[in-house]
């Protein structure tokens, strides 16, 4: 994610300041020197850097922290607040008839990024249409063309024209109907005079409501220039970062939204059209500084509970709060998580469990969570309905029978039963709750941290409260 | 591409000269205070507190003074620096004292010459290593570039003779040429010595390139008398097939490629087959661009990897890559062991610092940079002529 490391380093040098209730010039230096570390090794432009370490270097050591806060927590809150202005909100996106013009370097991801953008308003209810200008790279009509077929959105295109104002102009009105238009580009770089010429030409013909810059996560420094040349040209209404799905921190984003005045409007996060998330600045700075990000998580809770139970109409997650607790119920949470994302991501929205805890486990802990949970997934496709229903029917012979089955060893499967044996408990614990106890279990949740743990590296089990 | 950096190497030196003709000069000057200093503390213990807080005091303003000559440009890194800044004139009391240069110095300084020492080239080196950062040099990297430098420089004591102009850029030229030489070898030549077909398999994340850096390779050998097949093994990306065989047409080169969604592999092996049957010379082999964080497909290139059993892999990324190209680059080459780097969209960017940070993570040379969306927008990475244009006095 953006700026991952800062998240990690910069929490760690937080943690030094634990009990005191002052600044020392030291602690503030070494902060300092932190930060700025951090994000220069998340691609933020030299400069920038710069800039925001000083104004959090002045505040951390001009203001006095507010009577009753601890030294840690009011570095935090301006380093929170600094990071917030910085990154500002959410580019603006009305739900309406608009046009949108996308432009960025060769190989940014813009063609992928016009196709999930379309999907993301068409699933906002709005009828969009891609428009493809990309005449010079071979091959960019085809992938245009499959990518909208996947996101079941319109396209336009002209494999045979190569004028991409003329295309832009004729796709404008073969597509009329549709409310939003995104018009894909073919890729260049500031420094091609012509091509910088060909896009103003194509702007002026689109007059697109506002354009997009389509940024790797990976662009370096030379971010701040590409930003500013296309700013420019052309005017860059808000930035689209892509491919956040390795492990570039994406900071040549904040050095374009820097440069151009304006903000990040989308996260590309995978190659398949749903891999697009808006971007949200408050939930971003908190998951960032470790403090979580719940809106975020109950909205993926949401999405992939909806998704498991449309497949099965049979199996309702509120049932587990009032029945017994079977193994089908624990397949059914596992395939839930699954599809929440990588576990890692989906921790780090927890708070609590997020940042400092997941700075401590080791770097394999969640491959291994996560390798365990598809062999438990195998297991449990080796078992009768009858076995799912009632896991106490299991004896030794059947355990023996249900290994060989699914290729594991009787340990495997031993321990699949006594995760869902733990878990079965927890779950009668949440039974007769009232709404306080919830919450209290929440808070407890939230100052513990380490008590989900347990149940989350045996299984991934540990969330099911949140179901 | 290159250029940015260029400009910061030749502040670099300047700003090492100019630390060390002040030093010159106040050698000369501070010798006597030197001696008052020391006089004080023989007659009186208690007053020598006072005497360092005085010192201390006078250090800073001096140094600030050297920062606005020469950071003009950019005076927001003043803000972070003053603190450093006061450090270090602190340490160098603390150094006077107890360093064993003392008596060095005092020779050095009988015989004209000075020493260069650490805390001479702190800022010029803060400087640098901004400097790495922004020409997208990884921090790590960089770093180790600095402890070259340090090395190389520290304790060296020039000649009146020689200036401190050389002592810098024989330390740059040095640290640099072997962070971008490393691994260097006859690209031509190997292709054209190994037993036919040769078969190159190219890797790296997504739009980085790949494609068209084959198509601008396979123009490449067929101008020096070898034949190419291509073979599209990337059978996955929407338009992969379509933007490859746009290129073989284009070139008139054979391509050998599968329906989406096939093995990689077989694309790969039916290629390899197919250059020997028809004597054709080298294999270019395409995969889909991937992140290194997806553990299924960078399986899937060692299996590749396994498969084809390639007699080079090419590693390609994108010069305007930041710190995150090093990682990629290691991550790939775990994969797949690569033999060297083409880096593109070199025309786009003006840094360069991506170049040196994966050659020297792989340990394995930069051989081609792609400067252009022509065929012929192809070079060879020529580390001499690029160190020489780097520190070279033009």
């Amino acid at each position: 994610m953006v700026l991952d490391n800062l998240g990690s380093s910069l929490r760690s040098s937080l943690d030094k300041l634990q009990g005191k209730s002052r600044l020392d010039e030291d602690d503030v230096e070494e902060i300092i020197k932190e930060i700025q570390r951090s994000l220069l090794s998340a691609d933020v432009e030299v400069t920038l850097v710069m800039d925001l370490s000083a104004s959090i270097e002045e505040r951390a050591t001009g203001e006095e922290p507010p009577a009753g806060t601890s030294a840690r927590d009011h570095v935090l809150r301006i380093v929170y607040e600094e990071l917030v202005d910085l990154v500002g909100e959410s580019t603006d996106l009305p739900l309406e008839s608009q046009t949108i013009l996308l432009a960025g370097l060769q190989g940014s991801g813009k063609t992928t990024s016009a196709a999930k953008m379309a999907w993301w308003f068409s699933k906002k209810g709005l009828r969009p249409a891609v428009i493809q200008t990309d005449t010079f790279r071979p091959g960019a009509y085809d992938q245009a063309e499959q990518m909208c077929e996947r996101a079941e959105v319109s396209f336009y295109g002209d494999p045979d024209e190569d004028d991409p104002v003329r295309i832009a102009r004729d796709g404008l009105e073969a597509t009329e109907d549709a409310d939003v238009h995104i018009v894909d580009t073919a890729g260049r770089h500031a420094l091609e005079d012509d091509l910088i010429a060909e896009i103003e030409e194509i702007e002026s013909t689109v007059d697109p409501d506002r354009s997009l810059l389509v940024l790797d996560a990976a662009i370096g420094q030379g971010a701040e220039e590409q930003a500013r040349e296309f700013d420019d040209a052309i005017g860059i209404g808000g930035v689209v970062v892509t491919k956040l799905d390795g492990t570039a921190k994406g900071g040549g984003a904040l050095t374009a939204v820097n440069e151009t005045g304006s903000s990040i409007a989308f996260l590309g996060t995978g190659e398949t059209v749903q891999d697009i998330e808006r971007f949200e600045p408050n939930g971003f700075i908190s998951r960032l500084l470790g403090m979580g990000d719940l809106k975020q998580l109950s909205e993926r809770v949401e999405r992939a509970m909806a998704e498991t139970g449309d497949e099965e109409d049979d199996w309702e997650p509120e049932d587990i709060m009032e029945g017994s607790f079977t193994l089908k119920d624990m397949q059914k949470q596992m395939e839930a998580m699954n599809k929440m994302g990588p576990l890692d991501q989906v921790m780090d929205m927890i708070p609590g469990l997020g940042g400092g805890m997941m700075d401590e486990l080791p770097d394999d802990a969640m491959d291994v969570t996560q390798d365990r949970m598809r062999a438990f997934d195998v297991i449990m496709d080796s078992m009768t309905d009858d076995e799912l229903e009632n896991p106490r029917s299991i004896g030794a012979s059947r355990v023996r029978r249900i290994a060989r089955g699914a290729g594991e060893d009787e340990e495997t499967v031993q321990e699949l039963l006594q995760q869902h044996k733990m878990m079965e408990q927890t779950i009668q614990q949440f039974q007769g709750m009232g709404e306080g106890d919830m919450q209290r279990m929440m808070k407890k949740i939230q100052n513990g941290g380490g008590g989900g743990m347990g149940g989350l590296g045996g299984g991934g089990g540990g969330l099911g409260p949140f179901g | 591409m290159f250029d940015g950096l260029k400009d910061k190497l030749g502040s670099f030196r300047e700003d090492v000269e100019e630390t060390a003709e002040e030093k010159a000069e106040a050698e000369a000057e501070t010798d006597a205070p030197t001696e008052a200093d020391e006089s004080s503390e023989g007659t009186g213990g208690p007053s020598s507190p006072a005497d360092s807080v005085e010192a201390g005091a006078d250090e800073p303003v001096a140094g600030d003074a050297d920062l606005a000559t020469e950071g003009g440009g950019d005076p927001e890194e003043g803000g972070g620096l003053a603190a450093d800044e006061a450090a270090a004139a602190l340490e160098e009391d603390d150094d006077e004292e107890s360093g064993p240069g003392r008596l060095k110095r005092a020779a050095a300084f009988a015989t004209g010459k000075i020493i260069i020492e650490e805390e001479d080239l702190e800022d010029p080196l803060w400087n640098l290593e901004m400097a790495l950062l922004e020409s997208d040099v990884e921090m790590n990297v960089a770093e180790e570039i600095l402890d070259t430098i340090r090395g190389k420089m520290i304790g060296e004591t020039r000649a009146q003779v020689e200036t401190t102009g050389e002592l810098v850029e024989v330390a740059l030229r040095d640290a640099l040429y072997d962070v971008i030489s490393v691994g260097q070898f006859d690209f031509d030549e190997r292709v054209q010595d190994a037993d036919k077909p040769v078969t190159i398999v190219f890797t790296g994340v997504n739009g980085v390139g790949k494609t068209t850096s084959i198509a601008k390779l396979s123009r490449y050998f067929e101008e020096r008398g070898l034949d190419v097949v291509m073979a599209n093994g990337d059978t996955y990306r929407a338009g992969a097939n379509e933007q490859i065989r746009e290129h073989a047409d284009a070139l008139a080169t054979k391509l050998i490629s599968h329906e989406q969604g096939g093995d990689p592999a077989a694309v790969l092996y039916d290629a390899v087959e197919y250059a020997e049957a028809n004597d054709v010379d080298v294999v270019l082999g395409d995969t889909a661009g991937r992140l290194h964080t997806s553990d299924d497909l960078m399986a899937q290139l060692e299996k590749i990897d396994r498969v084809v059993d390639p007699d080079m892999t090419l590693f390609v990324d994108e010069a305007v890559a930041g710190q995150d190209a090093v990682k990629r680059a290691e991550q790939f080459n775990d994969a797949a062991e690569i033999n060297g780097t083409v880096l593109t969209k070199a025309d786009a960017d003006s840094s360069g610092g991506a170049a040196i940070s994966i050659a020297y993570v792989t340990g394995r040379p930069i051989l081609f940079l792609g400067v252009g969306q022509g065929y012929d927008d192809i070079e060879r990475f020529d580390p001499e002529r690029l160190v020489d244009r780097l520190v070279g006095e033009e």
